[in-house]
């Protein structure tokens, strides 16, 4: 019944397509031309890639690039990796879903990538360390990073005279401060539960070490343990937000932002393009989050925002990496940065934007760890999960379900890990 | 010539069949497979045997996703039917510019549930605070939808804006089954306002709340699209409907295998359900 | 004693009842107009008509969201739908309609078919996106198709119930005569059948053009829209903007609004005709 099912199917399928196929015929590129596509993950930087498009489309006779920059990138990716239908270039950021491609291998090695020679070191590790299990080779390229901590209107600061924080009590005393002066410290749109896992991330790298979660993963700690002085310190930070955070979403966050409704805001250097097409002339700064009671304790909230992989699948690697090559000019990451306020990759001479001043000390220093959040499995949701503990502020019982969701999420990464290190030793 | 008939309808019913098993029935199977999988949706995957399923019943989303979803779909349905009912009654008495009316209130009916959810989660967001300020409503001066125990509120008002169309119009369409003689009759017995409604209308339009029952119950437990517009199962996951968690969590959120376990759940629960119910509204229309 | 004249009450709470439709519509159309530099959070800001009827919030919004290919898309897909869904499923109904109640075959066929009411399109969802994707119709032909086994159950149900009240006299006169069964039923059954048609066509075109999840999981990325999915991506890319983002909800409505005026008496008997069967 159901071979003969699909047979017929197949017939019915094909009157079907007979007679709708005017509109079927998409790819009929010229034989002698490469098609290369790019599916990125950054819907905000949508205009650049427009552009890398058109450029590079005019300057090359042999590959015809395209580039897609939809909204809900994860999903589309994930619908078509269901569909075993693989774009040829893939820009995602450097967080779980980046070790699952690798484990699941997708992604193709890149290791005789000669443009991976100019990527800062620190930022390859970062990768490194995203692979759940150690592997042979390199499957990213590194391009852009992003910082986390505060951003602040520099104007409100300089008409109150007030300085930047650098522990967290002095954090706690500026904001009394500010609430005295009638100043709403910050805002928080903690309707989009992502909003949630910034200002945590930025006090998690402070406070908790680097490889918290693959220190769990090995049994060595808990995260009741690690993460209960950021969950109480994140209780403090909500109360000198703006009244119900929980109603609005981060649009809304960036819009009173920019609007100058309140004078800090916690979130990634990767909200300010939003924020400044709200209010142009706005003078934006950063600080890195003082959640350590000393200034050496903090470290700034850093991690690869966005780096390409090519897929294991692409069937012109060659006509890939020549799209790499251009994608990582000098002069066109010096553009991207510029439009997205983000932090390059490749050493060299870039131009950071100014906003980005007040995190510059780390920046040069490198004094930066990576997202937290980073290590998560999505479909945990800690996102929610932080969202739901802000409004119900018990900290014992979210950090406890934290635990043992944890165990429960992770379960098929833990096994594979231990069964890694019983055949080659721990080799962290 | 018997068999020029047969053979016919052969040759209709294969074909057509093919297509059900070729889009309903091989997914359908395709699905429970992989619950036995702890398939990410790509890469390689393992069988896990019935993880899945135990999982299932330990998993609190996944418990608080069916308690949202019946909480709504049963508050939905009651609050639907009243007021249904009641606009019935009023549609279906002597009133002026009748057609009008109906055409008015079927009107939610025909507009997309995504859009329309997008537009009242901004009056829920924005408007309904601000009145609540002008007159003084301390309590309502947050926004519903930013309160776990408020937030499914929300998603119930704009589930049943819509609905209520459709089931009013059901409703007037049983009131007009029912004949006049029947009113007179009752009168002369004394029997009017909720007398009569309770002892002569509402036993004749059983059949017709039956059907209203069977859709509002089955429509509300697939909600999705209004969970999507307003809350996308927030705030806290206290709006996470069970196919919401599926979409979000099967598809983008790498648990392909569990979610296609919790589906086929999903599945034996909404055909126990409906034959449940069928069996009930079918023994309560043969009492009557 | 009977009441002639008007029912004071009921138009009373009809016309209140009414307020909670107008409303959210009067909304949206008012924030569809207005510039983001009109919207306070008073009340009287709120309620206040915009202060210039500029159709330029509509122009942006139609470029963002290429209404006019979402608009073909949609359109298209519900056209073909509903079409075929007359074609096919009235046949389907025909035959099992005719057989079931002395075959075996076609008693389980009807019941398989009608039982697929019960699927909910979340377990399907998953196998489905691979199983498009691997016959390459992951596209607005993959959801045709779909949504042609999507209804079929609801609709098989609906046409072999009315076929009850065709007499099969009918087509044995015909029969007679020499024609066909095949001949027959396109003669004499399917326009007898006209008023289910109309039924079946108004509650296809309903659910299919306001549906999300069946483009969402097959077309997602594909480059192409429907108008609810266009307004699905809109919302995630331009959300800060309430006054665009009102405008092409507004559009997505519009032509549904339209065909609901025009063809209002048959929306409500179509509508009824199938629910009470």
């Amino acid at each position: 019944m159901k071979g003969m099912g699909k047979g017929k199917c197949m017939w019915m399928l094909g009157c079907a397509a007979a007679v709708l196929s005017f509109a079927g015929c998409g790819n009929t590129a010229k034989d002698d031309v490469v098609e290369i596509e790019i599916v990125q993950y950054k819907p905000e930087a949508a205009s650049y890639f427009e552009m890398v498009e058109e450029e590079f489309n005019k300057t090359h006779d042999n590959i015809h690039l395209t580039i897609e920059s939809p909204n809900d990138a994860t999903t589309i990716l994930r619908t078509r990796f269901i569909r075993e239908d693989y774009p040829d270039i893939i820009g995602i950021g450097g967080d779980i879903n980046y070790s699952y491609y690798v484990d699941a291998g997708i992604l193709a090695d890149l290791s005789d990538y000669e443009g991976l020679e100019n990527i800062k070191q620190a930022y390859l590790d970062i990768d490194e360390a995203l692979e759940i299990v150690p592997t042979e080779g390199s499957y990213a390229v590194p391009y852009v990073a992003n910082a986390a901590g505060i951003l602040y209107n520099k104007d409100i600061f300089e008409e109150h005279g007030w300085k930047i924080p650098n522990t967290w009590d002095e954090l706690l005393a500026l904001c009394d401060e500010m609430e005295q002066e009638g100043v709403q410290p910050f805002y928080f749109g903690f309707k989009d539960t992502w909003t949630c896992l910034a200002p945590w991330n930025a006090m998690a790298v402070d406070l908790a070490p680097a490889d918290t979660a693959k220190q769990v993963n090995r049994g060595e700690t808990t995260f009741t343990e690690e993460y209960r002085e950021v969950a109480e310190k994140y209780l403090e930070l909500l109360n000198y937000g703006n009244n119900d955070p929980f109603a609005y979403n981060y649009n809304d966050a960036c819009t009173a932002f920019a609007r100058g409704e309140a004078a800090m805001y916690t979130i990634g250097s990767y909200a300010i393009p939003q924020i400044l097409s709200v209010n142009p002339d706005m003078n934006i700064d950063s600080f890195v989050m003082p959640a350590s009671s000393s200034t050496d304790g903090n470290t700034l909230n850093s991690g690869i925002d966005l780096q390409f992989c090519v897929a294991a699948d692409c069937e012109n690697k060659e006509a890939a990496y020549e799209v790499l090559d251009f994608l990582l000019a000098d002069e066109n990451i010096q553009k991207y940065i510029d439009a997205q306020i983000a932090i390059p990759c490749k050493e060299g001479d870039f131009e950071l934007s100014s906003m980005l001043d007040g995190m510059l000390d780390y920046i040069d220093s490198g004094n930066m760890t990576d997202y937290q959040d980073h290590y998560y499995p999505s479909e945990m949701a800690v996102d929610a999960q932080i969202q739901a503990f802000l409004i119900k502020k018990d900290v014992d019982s979210f950090l406890k379900k934290f635990d043992t969701d944890w165990q429960r999420y992770n379960r098929d990464i833990i096994r594979q890990v231990q069964e890694y290190e019983e055949k080659y030793g721990n080799t962290q | 010539m018997k068999n020029e008939r047969k053979r016919t309808f052969l040759l209709i019913t294969i074909p057509i069949l093919a297509l059900f098993v070729c889009f309903n029935t091989i997914p359908l199977i395709r699905g429970v497979i992989y619950s036995f999988t702890n398939f990410k949706g790509f890469g390689s995957f393992d069988w896990v045997g019935l993880r899945n399923y135990m999982d299932l019943f330990t998993d609190s989303r996944v418990g608080g996703s069916y308690l949202f979803t019946f909480k709504l779909a049963i508050v939905t349905t009651i609050v639907v039917n009243i007021i249904s009912l009641i606009l019935a009654l009023a549609l279906n008495s002597k009133i002026r510019a009748k057609s009008f009316f109906r055409g008015a209130y079927f009107l939610p009916n025909i507009l997309g549930a995504l859009v329309v959810g997008y537009i009242f989660n901004y009056f829920f967001t924005y408007i309904l605070p601000a009145f609540a300020k002008m007159v003084g409503l301390k309590s309502l001066e947050g926004s519903i939808l930013s309160n776990p125990d408020t937030a499914w509120i929300g998603v119930m008002v704009v589930c049943a804006w819509q609905a209520i169309a459709m089931n009013t119009i059901i409703y007037i369409s049983g009131l007009q089954t029912v004949p006049e003689d029947v009113y007179e009759a009752g009168a002369l017995d004394g029997a009017t306002g909720w007398k009569q409604f309770r002892h002569l209308t509402f036993p004749l339009i059983i059949p017709f709340f039956s059907i209203n029952m069977v859709l509002c119950i089955k429509n509300f437990l697939m909600v999705f699209d209004q969970v999507m517009a307003l809350t996308k199962g927030g705030p806290a996951q206290s709006t996470e409907s069970i196919s919401y968690l599926i979409y979000n969590n099967g598809m983008s959120g790498g648990q392909f295998g569990f979610q296609s376990a919790n589906a086929v759940v999903f599945f034996i629960v909404i055909v126990a359900f409906s034959v449940a119910q069928m069996k009930i509204s079918g023994r309560k229309e043969e009492q009557l | 004693m009977m009441q002639k004249r008007t029912s004071k009450p009921s138009m009373v709470l009809l016309i209140l009842g009414l307020s909670t439709i107008i409303f959210p519509l009067y909304m949206t159309v008012v924030i569809a107009f207005k510039q983001p530099s009109e919207m306070t959070n008073s009340i009287s800001g709120i309620l206040s008509l915009p202060e210039s009827w500029s159709l330029d919030n509509f122009r942006e919004a139609m470029r963002v969201t290429d209404f006019w290919n979402s608009l073909r898309n949609s359109l298209l897909i519900t056209v073909v739908t509903v079409v075929l869904s007359i074609l096919l499923h009235s046949l389907m109904g025909y035959a099992v309609g005719r057989n079931k109640g002395k075959s075996k075959f076609y008693k389980f066929v009807y019941l398989f078919i009608v039982s697929g009411m019960f699927v909910p399109f979340a377990i399907l969802m998953m196998p489905l996106a691979k199983q498009t994707a691997e016959m390459g119709i992951a596209n607005w032909v993959g959801v045709i198709l779909l949504y042609l086994v999507f209804y079929m159950p609801m609709n098989v149900l609906l046409y072999s119930g009315y076929l009850v009240n065709i007499p099969i006299a009918l087509e044995e006169a015909a029969r007679v005569d020499g024609a066909s069964t095949w001949k027959t039923y396109w003669s004499i059954i399917f326009p007898i059948m006209k008023p289910m048609h109309a039924t079946v066509a108004i509650l296809t075109a309903l659910a299919v053009w306001n549906d999300v999840m069946t483009p969402l999981v097959i077309m997602a990325g594909s480059g192409e829209n429907t108008l609810p999915l266009a307004q699905l991506n809109f919302q995630s890319q331009f959300g800060t903007n309430y006054n665009l983002a009102f405008a092409s909800y507004l559009l997505s409505l519009i032509p549904i609004l339209i065909f609901y005026v025009i063809c209002q008496k048959q929306i409500l008997n179509g509508v009824v005709n199938g629910a009470v069967k």
